[in-house]
């Protein structure tokens, strides 16, 4: 079995963060998995200019790679299967095969996971052409695909409002955000969004039922303020219903003082400077705890 | 032309195992197949059980069927490599009147000779189930009760036909049915067969195959339920629960089931619609009832709702040259013979998944009762499931990685499914992200395929199959 002094998990910002942080404050041994191909979590499908000196997801990443730390030795299309009160974790990667590896601290920084279509109380049937918003982030800034339009959007936070500015400017129709709120939830710099494409904006509103039985048809939007009802028609409903942090793997494990959680699994942010902020202490504090330890 | 001795029209669970039990014969055998893949109608939403026997009519064929079914279901599962879980079930009342059905359902299920019922009290069965509510009257403990999952089990039997030589025709429809001496031609999108049996599983068109060619007898009606699904990390119950409810029509079933997720209803009522479609108040009345019945289940672990459609069948009347649905629902299998080596399942409802193989195999006896067939010495009854990396322990699991690197790229995170398992499941037939998940599990975790969906779709386009 490996050791080392130091494990993250997950390599977005939070984990590439604490990472450097803890060794350039002096760990010798940090490993860092992330279960893709390559580092920048979410970021990598970011293609808006929404982080630091208005850089895309992928900008700030190579701005974050720069001059990485040597002693930090990255795992990628790693995932870890499991983590055990000895504080020895599973890893499994098609290159890298599956190992077990004993840490003396670990870094928790799997980020966050979208709420499903299926954790909401939605009627109606359950057609192809309902996706979370993560997801046709993904497909469009990664795959280079535009789902069919018109688009129905669910939640006019961040994400479903960056999602129907670049469904707009890819020329797939963006017919209603529809917001539960009484105002839309998204910073200002994102609200932009609405008024350079006119996009309507339906608060203090949900998406009711969904119809279609192969493919998606359309929507029910009611109105809880005035007990309306509207039929929208749409080929595409993004679900940008907010996150959970996931925080699966360290289930049952409690709260030892070798684990610190940092970035989106800790709690989500909507600015990338809260995470680096997170990164920073995790790592020191880790760093902190294994000199203790040695001493 | 073609020939077969027999064509099996659905693949639905019915049809796979009537299939599989046919191959048991010297009888050669077409499966046809409306949709693109097996096991996407009823099948899809069951709700997993597999039945003791104790609701059935003491002496009823069902009855039979169902306790020998249940007897062997471990034995069954074991060549199908399929995982079965015998949890037990409790139905529990909540006052005098579930409590006078709970014992007529012990008299019923000791006639039937259903092993280890018993009836338990309120203390006894909180003991046993600690989820239940403190509020329970009685239970009716059944240990025989047990959980497969409706799909491996149908793509199981499936899967193991064709490896027995049973011949497929997906994405078909059967378009019409004519009789030519000896047997019948069955007219579909893709041409027509000629076969001597004929074997209709079409389960909601059930009703329609048979009267391509003999007038209405019996009639679908259909029922629509709705379900909920939670999370694999809630605290539920380990026991399938029935609760008998005060009020009829209003219980709720929860069933822990073999992927550790917690099913919850069917609830019951008309089916508007041709195809399921979830209503609101229906999910608010389940969220009510779990609530009531298992007070301390988390309702926010909830990952998925859906709708099932569910056969109902019916005589029918005969009115004015019209045929016309009787209205009452008729309780035992409604297995035809309208003429020599026609035979129908029409409307087999619960316990139908349960009983899958036992009507297989009951309309394979007949078949080759009428085709004077020998038995198929060159059977293979076993079939070898998909190996899934998430059931080896670390070192047989380290061991598979190293051989098949496939085995180490994990795809969907919740359910920890492999590249390899997907690749798998693509090789065995699935057509799209709904056919990967019913082999191999992808997408049937808590982010419901949030993470997996777009890696699945692109091996899906990999293999030739741009999907919807």
């Amino acid at each position: 079995m490996k050791d080392c002094e130091l494990l993250i998990i997950g390599a977005g910002v939070a984990g590439l963060t604490a990472a450097r942080t803890a060794a350039e404050s002096g760990c010798h041994q940090v490993v860092l998995v992330d279960s893709k191909a390559k580092p920048g979590g979410v970021l990598l499908q970011c293609a808006h200019q929404g982080f630091g000196q208005g850089l895309t997801g992928p900008q700030y990443i190579e701005q974050l790679l720069r001059d990485f730390p040597k002693q930090v030795e990255l795992q990628c299309a790693t995932t870890a299967l499991s983590i055990s009160k000895d504080k020895v974790t599973v890893l499994s990667g098609a290159k890298t095969g599956l190992q077990r590896l004993r840490f003396q601290e670990l870094i928790f920084a799997a980020g966050c996971r979208e709420i499903p279509a299926g954790a909401l109380q939605l009627a109606g049937t359950r057609p192809e052409g309902v996706y979370t918003a993560g997801q046709v982030q993904e497909m469009m800034n990664l795959q280079y695909r535009v789902p069919e339009g018109p688009a129905v959007i669910l939640g006019s936070g961040d994400l479903g409002l960056i999602m129907a500015g670049q469904l707009s400017a890819s020329g797939c129709k963006v017919n209603a955000l529809v917001e539960q709120r009484e105002k839309c939830g998204g910073l200002p710099r994102n609200q932009l969004y609405l008024e350079r494409y006119a996009l309507p904006l339906l608060c203090n509103s949900t998406v009711s039922r969904v119809y279609g039985e192969r493919k998606l048809e359309g929507v029910v939007v009611h109105n809880r303020q005035s007990g309306k009802e509207y039929h929208i028609p749409c080929r595409t409903l993004l679900i940008a219903a907010g996150y959970t942090p996931e925080r699966t793997l360290i289930q049952g494990l409690g709260a030892p003082e070798w684990l610190q959680l940092c970035g989106n699994c800790k709690a989500v942010h909507s600015m990338i400077e809260g995470v680096i902020q997170e990164g920073k202490t995790a790592g020191t504090k880790a760093w902190r705890n294994i000199r203790s330890g040695v001493c | 032309m073609k020939f077969y001795d027999a064509v099996v029209i659905g693949g639905g669970v019915l049809g796979c195992f009537t299939a599989r039990n046919l191959r048991r014969w010297n009888i050669s055998v077409l499966l046809i197949e409306a949709a693109e893949d097996v096991c996407t109608g009823i099948t899809r939403s069951n709700t997993a059980i597999v039945y003791s026997g104790c609701d059935n009519k003491p002496n009823s064929l069902k009855a039979h069927m169902t306790v020998r079914a249940n007897a062997e279901f471990e034995a069954l599962c074991q060549e199908l490599e399929v995982p079965f879980k015998r949890c037990g079930s409790l139905m529990v009342s909540c006052g005098p009147k579930g409590n006078a059905v709970l014992q007529k359902k012990l008299e019923k299920g000791r006639l039937n000779g259903v092993p280890g019922l018993r009836i338990l009290s309120a203390a006894e069965a909180l003991e046993l189930e600690p989820a239940l509510t403190k509020g329970i009257h009685s239970a009716l403990y059944a240990p025989s009760t047990g959980t497969v999952n409706p799909w491996q089990f149908g793509i199981a039997a499936f899967e193991n036909a064709i490896y027995n030589d049973c011949a497929v025709s997906l994405h078909n429809r059967v378009l019409a049915i004519q009789k030519y001496t000896g047997g019948y031609v069955v007219e579909t999108e893709q041409g027509s067969v000629r076969c001597r049996v004929l074997c209709n599983c079409a389960g909601l068109q059930a009703a329609q195959v048979q009267e391509m060619l003999f007038p209405p007898s019996v009639r679908i009606v259909p029922d629509a339920g709705d379900y909920l699904v939670l999370d694999k990390s809630v605290v539920g119950p380990k026991h399938i629960i029935f609760h008998e409810s005060e009020e009829s029509g209003k219980g709720l079933t929860a069933v822990p089931t073999v992927e550790g997720s917690l099913l919850l209803g069917p609830t019951k009522r008309p089916c508007t619609e041709e195809y399921a479609a979830v209503e609101r108040n229906e999910l608010e009345s389940l969220q009510k009832l779990t609530q009531e019945i298992l007070p301390d289940v988390d309702l926010k672990l909830q990952i998925r709702s859906f709708a099932a459609v569910r056969p109902n069948p019916q005589h029918v009347i005969e009115k004015n040259g019209q045929y016309l649905p009787d209205g009452r629902s008729i309780n035992s299998f409604v297995i035809e013979e309208p003429a020599p080596g026609f035979y129908s399942l029409i409307g087999i409802k619960t316990p139908g998944l349960t009983c899958a193989d036992q009507l297989g195999a009951y309309l394979a006896r007949k078949a080759a009762d009428y085709l004077q067939a020998d038995k198929n010495m060159r059977f293979v009854s076993k079939r070898m499931a998909i190996k899934q990396a998430r059931q080896l322990e670390y070192k047989a699991r380290a061991a598979l990685v190293a051989q098949a690197p496939d085995y180490g790229e994990i795809i969907c995170h919740c359910e920890d499914v492999t590249r390899a398992e997907v690749l798998a499941a693509i090789d065995r037939g699935a057509v799209d992200i709904n056919g990967v998940k019913r082999r191999v599990g992808a997408g049937l975790g808590r982010c419901q395929g949030g993470r997996c969906r777009l890696a699945v779709e692109a091996l899906l386009k990999e293999a030739g199959h741009e999907g919807l």
